[in-house]
């Protein structure tokens, strides 16, 4: 195995403004991040407070209109690997060749690359889909074929963009169990944006809260419990502490937004 | 698998009869003492798991009895009524309820269909026009698939071209036929042409809503694990539009047809299976006429089959 290289993500004063109609709009004002090497960060926030725009920056998949963002691993052939939170694997590819996707991008031959894809198909458990297409699988399968092939492309971060955010209740238990585990064995730095306290809690080292839109820091909490994680964790009393801080920080803006939209 | 259900059915089957009985003698026993209906009950109890499931499985295979026979029936439905409607076509004509000179019996345009096949002269139609439909079709399909493709992902090209195709896709293409007899004179080319301007129309626009169907997410997943280039179009871009390059590769084959033995209607064309109908309806050997209506349907009618059996074999992840 070789050595994991972790990558440091910074972001500087990134602000991302759009017209809409006449009046700009100011999606992220001002955003600041920087992501220690192998941690689980987890950001929290309203709907529409920006979130996922900070993220799709970070991923390239969408400009920022001022501010400086870098990823230590930006010589990777995928710097950073997004996961998407449904419809996002190929429904033109088998499973195989989705999880493999990322690496034949970026040149890697047909064995290797194979060999790779199967291993982390392993890893999820669905070493004996390698052949089905994603619309045979259920779509707990279908994202864990998302996650794989973000793993599988080596890439020192990975984005996720809400991953488990449409799946039903216990599903997405299951797969933030197997997330837990995997990230665990992993250590990849990860951020990921959800609208779930819980899971951020469960999962993350770090949860930023975010206020509405203008989207900023609100507030930076380290979740303080040890790992290897388990489900237990939702038992202690710290963890309903924590829980109803963040609420206590989101409540506000969640009205206003679910008021203005 | 059957042998065995079939087994567990006749294992059970006494056990659920005996079930039966019990019950039966349960209800009449209503009038009677408690230590016999206590008896009753208890031989009810002994029965119930096995003879319950027995009765639950029975419904069921009843069910699926009945879902299978309907079934056949639409199918046997399906195949009866057109015979019917031809058996009913051929006995009108014979006894003159119909005019056999407008509508002549089945049999007789099967038979001036197996003459002119014998005398090779429906070849010397047929071929021509599958001539026309093949080279005209096939190359107005494949670059009106290439520039489609080019359009749908290239913003500055669709700028250019976009308003020009969209305003010249409403022209019947069979206007222009003059316009190509003019310039190429009483040649197959202009009628070659006409096919491939009519094609090319349908599968430019189909294809171009083909890329601006792909879902923006995949798009996004082209480009978040490093699809760029030829790449992104080769494993994004142009799988992602194949679903409605294939729908319209049908509409193209049945305009097509249609342009074709239009074109082969006009003074210009000798040869095909339109200038087959036309000189039959103006010679007036009506079964003539009916061969080629129902040479020019078979055509298209496998053509499009061909198309949709080659889209469930290229496109396996439609499937299902």
């Amino acid at each position: 195995m070789q050595p994991v290289d972790h990558a440091t993500v910074v972001a500087e004063d990134v602000s991302k403004v759009f017209f809409s109609g006449g009046e700009p709009v100011w999606a992220l004002e001002n955003f600041s991040l920087t992501i220690e090497p192998g941690s689980f960060t987890c950001i929290v926030g309203p709907s529409g407070c920006g979130k996922s725009t900070f993220l799709r920056i970070l991923g390239g998949l969408e400009e920022r209109t001022v501010g400086e963002v870098t990823m230590s691993g930006a010589d990777h052939p995928v710097p950073a690997a997004f996961v998407f939170q449904e419809h996002g694997v190929f429904p033109w590819m088998n499973v195989l060749d989705n999880v493999a996707f990322g690496l034949r991008m970026s040149g890697e031959g047909t064995r290797e690359r194979h060999g790779i894809a199967m291993d982390w198909l392993r890893r999820v458990r669905l070493e004996s889909f390698a052949s089905s297409y994603p619309h045979q699988l259920s779509g707990g399968m279908r994202q864990r074929v998302a996650i794989a092939r973000a793993f599988a492309t080596g890439s020192p971060v990975l984005l996720m963009d809400e991953p488990l955010g449409a799946l039903d209740a216990q599903t997405r238990m299951l797969m933030q169990e197997e997330l837990i585990a995997l990230w665990e064995q992993e250590r990849k730095t990860v951020l990921m944006v959800t609208h779930d306290i819980d899971e951020a809690i469960i999962l993350s080292d770090r949860v930023i809260v975010m206020s509405g839109r203008p989207g900023t820091v609100r507030e930076d909490i380290a979740v303080p419990f040890e790992r290897p994680r388990s489900f237990d964790i939702e038992r202690s009393p710290e963890f309903g502490e924590l829980r109803s801080r963040i609420w206590n920080l989101l409540r506000e803006d969640v009205r206003s937004a679910e008021e203005t939209a | 698998m059957s042998f065995t259900d079939r087994t567990s059915t006749g294992s059970t089957g006494s056990a659920g009869s005996a079930g039966a009985d019990g019950e039966s003698a349960d209800r009449t026993s209503t009038s009677r003492t408690t230590t016999e209906r206590t008896d009753a009950d208890r031989a009810r109890t002994e029965s119930t798991p096995a003879d319950r499931e027995q009765r639950t499985l029975v419904a069921a295979r009843a069910q699926r009895a009945r879902d299978r026979r309907l079934r056949t029936r639409d199918l046997v439905l399906s195949i009866a009524a057109p015979i019917v409607l031809l058996v009913l076509w051929e006995v009108c004509a014979r006894l003159l309820i119909i005019d056999p000179r407008f509508f002549p019996a089945p049999t007789t345009i099967l038979a001036a269909l197996g003459e002119m096949l014998a005398s090779g002269e429906l070849w010397e139609h047929a071929g021509p026009t599958l001539l026309r439909l093949l080279v005209g079709g096939g190359l107005g399909a494949s670059a009106g698939i290439v520039v489609g493709l080019l359009m749908g992902s290239s913003r500055a090209l669709n700028a250019a071209f976009g308003p020009l195709f969209s305003a010249l896709y409403p022209l019947p293409k069979i206007a222009i036929f003059p316009i190509l007899l003019m310039i190429f004179g009483p040649t197959e080319l202009p009628k070659i042409i006409a096919v491939f301007i009519t094609t090319f129309f349908v599968m430019q626009i189909a294809t171009v809503s083909g890329v601006w169907a792909i879902d923006r997410k995949l798009l996004e997943a082209g480009t978040a694990y490093g699809a760029t280039g030829f790449a992104r179009f080769r494993f994004v871009v142009l799988p992602g539009a194949m679903p409605f390059v294939f729908s319209g590769l049908k509409t193209a084959t049945g305009t097509a047809v249609v342009v074709v033995t239009a074109v082969e209607f006009t003074g210009a064309s000798t040869t095909g299976l339109g200038y087959l109908i036309w000189n039959s309806w103006q010679l007036f050997i009506p079964e003539k006429l009916y061969v080629g209506l129902l040479v020019i349907g078979i055509i298209g009618a496998v053509l499009t089959t061909l198309l949709s059996r080659s889209e469930k074999l290229l496109l396996p992840w439609r499937r299902g």
